[in-house]
């Protein structure tokens, strides 16, 4: 059980970024995803824990001590690897074993065998214990993976894409597992991913991770409904959140309203919003597609566009639609609707949780609604 | 159409079956003619074929009555320093220009290989001429050192293939399981190159064995090995084939024996990519 503190870390590739300048602070038991697309260093932050690789600047604090310049072998973590790294010479008890057996962590024969067996019988792999790595499937391959990195009671769990090379029926029904694992075991966990759902469905917290420089941290609700740039808040979610260009301009009422969409549709905004907007005239909102609703009748307030593709995905449907201006809206309704492609329909947009960006540099502005609590205690 | 496909499939093994065997018979002759001209006698050397009275005068001529078997345990004591050598040396060659990022490691790499390119014969004069000042003609240490052109480009791009099929993340696994480095190339690295490691180790060992040129020329009566000393039954006055035939014969027991005993091995080592996670 400890905490880990990375301090300014930076790690170059010759002339490649790593990372770069990451600072994080991962509190005792709990439970860090680090998320990020393909080659944003979430593996490179694991590997510089782990002390795989060695940082070119900056610190790392494992329970309070300094573990710079430490081999991975004294650093007390475990590490399950995106390949697995399974011994393939050894069978499953053997790898599950091995690092009981290490000048390390040896344990008496009995222990490791109680150990051993123990956390096999967790990872319900314990009928395979015998089985030769080769003999195994890719999902089995995972549970020993897990298991050999459970075995030895580590200070602090590293967790490299450790469901990526599953299909996704396992990939959710193992998810589910993890969950329940780490409520088990409690032990600090970091956890890299690029998978939205998992980073949001395990973490604690998560820390968004892209070209190499940490872009948010905080709680999966803090970083869905109050993501700090477009570029975060495109990261999360499927379909994708709408980004549309919006112009600031007084109402007839005398409030601020948007223009969006090419349309003169005035969405109004709160007062308290516009306060925190600091003076823009345009602005970028984001829309959730879940915010998005088809309208049934001719209203005030409704945008008109082209259906331009449908897709049925059981529950719920995604819908984009071609809007007045030429852009394009993903929209994700009912599923027990059927729309044809070039209908014209009108839509409304939830105007109480919009998030607003800067047009320039795409950081966050405010939220309405939801910003006062949300954002406050972030 | 279906039948006849099925009738040229038949065709096709049994012709592959025959090709096969003739070539087998093809390989193997020589070597059976070998064992049999070393349990002819003299006198019916030229006159019989297969059918003879056999004897083992020959191998008692050569192994009682010269000092042979001298020169066949320089052989192996040669080579299999040689060999001893090239793996201790080889195999952190192999794994460094596997695993690490360096100058010049491609050239480094080239450079070693090539030292299988030129014809022994090319470099022997100024190797016997060196040899000759340094006081390492004749001595076991010489021929020691000279096989490693031989054995140690044969070995270093074998297992260089067979470190570059384990992943990274398994030594990092390894290390993060409370292993030191050594420990886990022990534990770890060498196990899963073992295959290879036994299949270059046992050519190398064939070709410093045979190596004739080398201790023909860098050798004499101290530290010269069977292949070339199987040449001395041919003397001026008589050729005593038979003698040859089992001092040959001889020769190549070390070879059989070592390759039965890890012929296991041997079939997984020279098939690559034996290494799968």
């Amino acid at each position: 059980m400890a905490s880990v503190h990375l301090h300014e870390l930076t790690k170059w590739y010759g002339k490649r970024r790593g990372i770069e300048d990451v600072t994080l602070d991962i509190a005792d038991q709990e439970f860090m995803t680090i998320f990020g697309p393909a080659g944003a260093g979430k593996t490179t932050t694991l590997n510089l824990i782990a002390g795989i690789v060695a940082p070119n600047r900056g610190g790392i604090r494992i329970g309070g001590r300094d573990v710079d310049g430490l081999e991975p072998a004294d650093r007390n973590v475990a590490m399950v690897f995106e390949s697995y790294a399974l011994y393939p010479q050894m069978t499953v008890f053997q790898n599950m074993a091995f690092p009981l057996r290490s000048p390390k962590h040896r344990t008496s024969a009995r222990e490791l065998e109680e150990r051993v067996r123990r956390y096999a019988k967790m990872m319900k792999i314990d009928h395979l214990l015998q089985r030769p790595i080769q003999a195994l499937s890719n999902g089995q391959r995972q549970r020993t993976a897990l298991g050999r990195a459970l075995v030895r009671q580590p200070d602090v769990f590293l967790m490299d894409e450790p469901l990526s090379h599953l299909d996704a029926k396992l990939r959710h029904s193992m998810r589910a597992e993890l969950k329940e694992m780490r409520s088990q075991l409690g032990t600090t966990t970091v956890y890299v991913t690029h998978d939205y759902l998992e980073a949001m469905s395990l973490g604690d917290r998560i820390a968004v991770i892209n070209l190499g420089r940490l872009q948010q941290v905080g709680t999966p609700k803090e970083i869905y409904f109050t993501p700090a740039s477009v570029e975060v808040a495109r990261l999360f979610g499927d379909p994708e959140i709408n980004v549309i260009g919006a112009r600031l301009r007084s109402k007839p009422d005398g409030l601020a309203g948007l223009q969006i969409l090419g349309e003169n549709i005035p969405i109004g905004v709160p007062s308290d919003v516009v306060s925190l907007l600091n003076g823009a005239e345009t602005v970028k909102l984001g829309v959730r597609p879940s915010d998005i609703e088809i309208a049934e009748n001719n209203g005030a307030g409704n945008f008109h566009g082209l259906v331009y593709s449908f897709e049925p995905l059981g529950t719920k449907s995604v819908l984009t639609i071609d809007a007045s201006d030429g852009s394009r809206i993903r929209a994700l309704i009912d599923g027990h609707r059927t729309f044809e492609v070039d209908r014209r329909i009108q839509f409304r947009i939830d105007p109480r949780s919009l998030v607003f960006f800067e047009t320039e540099k795409e950081g966050f502005l405010a939220k309405s609604r939801l910003n006062r609590q949300e954002a406050g205690d972030g | 159409m279906h039948e006849s496909v099925s009738f040229f499939g038949l065709v096709g093994r049994v012709s592959k079956t025959l090709l096969l065997l003739v070539y087998a018979l093809f390989a193997l002759f020589p070597l059976l003619w070998m064992v049999i001209m070393s349990l002819k006698p003299d006198s019916q050397m030229f006159t019989t074929t297969f059918l003879f009275s056999p004897t083992v005068e020959n191998y008692s001529a050569v192994f009682l009555r010269s000092d042979y078997s001298h020169f066949f345990f320089n052989n192996l004591t040669v080579s299999i320093s040689a060999v001893l050598l090239s793996l201790i040396v080889g195999v952190p060659a192999a794994y460094a220009l596997a695993r690490f990022q360096f100058k010049l490691k491609e050239d480094i790499a080239f450079t070693i290989l090539s030292f299988r390119f030129a014809p022994e014969i090319l470099v022997i004069l100024p190797l016997f001429l060196i040899y000759q000042k340094t006081g390492l003609y004749d001595t076991y240490f010489g021929l020691i050192w000279v096989y490693q052109l031989i054995t140690l480009p044969l070995l270093i791009w074998i297992l260089r293939g067979y470190f570059e099929d384990i992943s990274p993340d398994i030594e990092a696994a390894a290390q993060l399981d409370g292993y030191s480095w050594w420990q886990v190339f022990l534990k770890v690295l060498l196990p899963l190159v073992k295959p290879g490691l036994v299949a270059a180790g046992l050519l190398c060992f064939i070709f410093a064995w045979n190596a004739f040129t080398f201790p023909l020329l860098l050798s004499d009566a101290r530290a010269q090995t069977s292949t070339v000393v199987a040449l001395r039954f041919l003397a001026s006055d008589t050729v005593h084939y038979g003698q040859v035939a089992a001092a040959a014969t001889i020769s190549a027991l070390p070879e059989v024996i070592l390759a039965l005993l890890i012929q296991k091995h041997l079939v997984r080592g020279l098939s690559f990519g034996a290494v799968k996670g």
